[in-house]
């Protein structure tokens, strides 16, 4: 971009961004385990956690009280979070902040590799498109309907991937690919972008 | 010009950076320190059955609450865990009750009586910023302080924990509040509504 790419960065650049790239990685590997343990990885879990307090006396609307013979076999052994509106206020606040900054910084880096623009712009806006999903789909869940739980997975496996695509191609631009010039923009006038191999 | 232009990126990095920081440091992961289903059975000790009741609070129900200790309830949909002797009288409820506070969340299970008085609490969920800050009220077994009271009785911190520092004792008065609202919606939910058996 603007004659400056990956490859071309001088040593200090290519150490930040190397660095960067790979601590994101690692706080991406404990947020995936942590994910794991407190809620769960699978549309089942991630919506008992999110989706409104289902009645276990099946209330009907307008009643105020039920009760029925449990056993301790149906109060949930595993310990989650259980997901209310406040804490859904605040997970979205930081998470929208924190993850949109993350992506910022990933389609930084990546906005100076030499793909060409299309692959290029699709690949930078995995992380953001991926935390909308997955933020929205919480809210969604919470709010709209339990079975959409399966957008906060698909969210946070676009975002995964777009992480783990600029990562890949980025420190491969940065340390072993060469570039090369091709005429990835059609029309005329238009200047020849760069391809790296 | 280069050089200009890597040295506005720089600029553009750290300042993702520091709001990244900041917007991350609002709210830790979660700590469980246990489950629903183990916080029952200890505070539910003597029941040889077990029970759920759901109550769904009225406005009348929820100004008293309001008027007798300032809190407004976050939802009008709560559930007791009751637990019988072999004759069906009630020998112990347990509530679980949540304080959302800027530093996460910090969930309390509560034991109560017949008498609406409290049997015991454990702190079953939190986070890991706020985790130290209540350890040491956990080893102080603090909340065996509020044994015996209603939801009348007083609930400040003793003064068998010492001189606690500021976070243990802010901590400390949010769980002794949340050990009182508890209190108070047993004896609405539960003793004023009548015991089923």
């Amino acid at each position: 971009m603007n004659g400056i790419y990956l490859s071309r960065l001088p040593w200090s650049g290519k150490v930040f961004c190397t660095l960067y790239l790979l601590g994101i990685g690692c706080g991406a590997l404990a947020a995936f385990t942590q994910a794991a343990t407190a809620i769960g990885l699978s549309p089942a879990e991630v919506q008992a956690s999110l989706a409104p307090a289902m009645p276990m006396t099946h209330m009907s609307p307008g009643q105020m009280m039920g009760e029925k013979e449990i056993t301790l076999g149906e109060i949930s052994s595993a310990a989650k979070v259980w997901i209310r509106t406040p804490l859904l206020i605040q997970t979205s606040h930081t998470h929208l902040f924190g993850q949109t900054l993350i992506a910022g910084l990933l389609g930084l880096i990546f906005l100076f590799s030499s793909l060409r623009e299309w692959a290029k712009a699709l690949v930078l806006a995995l992380p953001f498109v991926g935390t909308l999903v997955d933020i929205g789909g919480m809210w969604l869940t919470r709010f709209v309907w339990p079975g959409l739980s399966v957008l906060v997975i698909v969210g946070g496996s676009l975002f995964a991937l777009g992480y783990a695509l600029i990562t890949v191609i980025s420190l491969w631009q940065l340390w072993i690919g060469t570039v090369v010039r091709t005429s990835g923009i059609r029309g005329a006038g238009a200047p020849p972008s760069e391809a790296s191999l | 010009m280069t050089r200009r232009m890597l040295g506005s990126l720089g600029a553009v990095v750290a300042g993702a950076v520091m709001l990244a920081g900041v917007a991350s440091a609002h709210i830790t992961p979660p700590v469980v320190l246990m489950s629903d289903r183990d916080a029952v059975v200890a505070l539910l000790a003597g029941a040889q059955r077990f029970f759920v009741r759901e109550v769904r609070l009225s406005p009348a129900e929820q100004a008293v609450i309001k008027r007798q200790t300032g809190w407004t309830p976050d939802e009008d949909f709560y559930r007791f865990y009751l637990g019988r002797d072999g004759q069906g009288r009630l020998v112990a409820g347990t509530i679980f009750v949540t304080e959302f506070t800027i530093h996460g969340p910090v969930r309390v299970a509560v034991s109560l009586g017949p008498d609406g008085k409290v049997r015991g609490a454990a702190v079953v969920e939190l986070t890991e910023e706020t985790y130290p800050w209540v350890k040491p009220l956990i080893d102080l077994d603090f909340a065996r302080d509020y044994a015996g009271q209603d939801s009348r009785g007083h609930f400040h911190l003793s003064d068998r924990l010492g001189s606690l520092e500021a976070m243990p004792q802010f901590y400390g008065q949010v769980i002794s509040g949340l050990i009182q609202r508890a209190a108070l919606l047993f004896e609405l939910g539960v003793l004023r509504r009548g015991d089923a058996s």
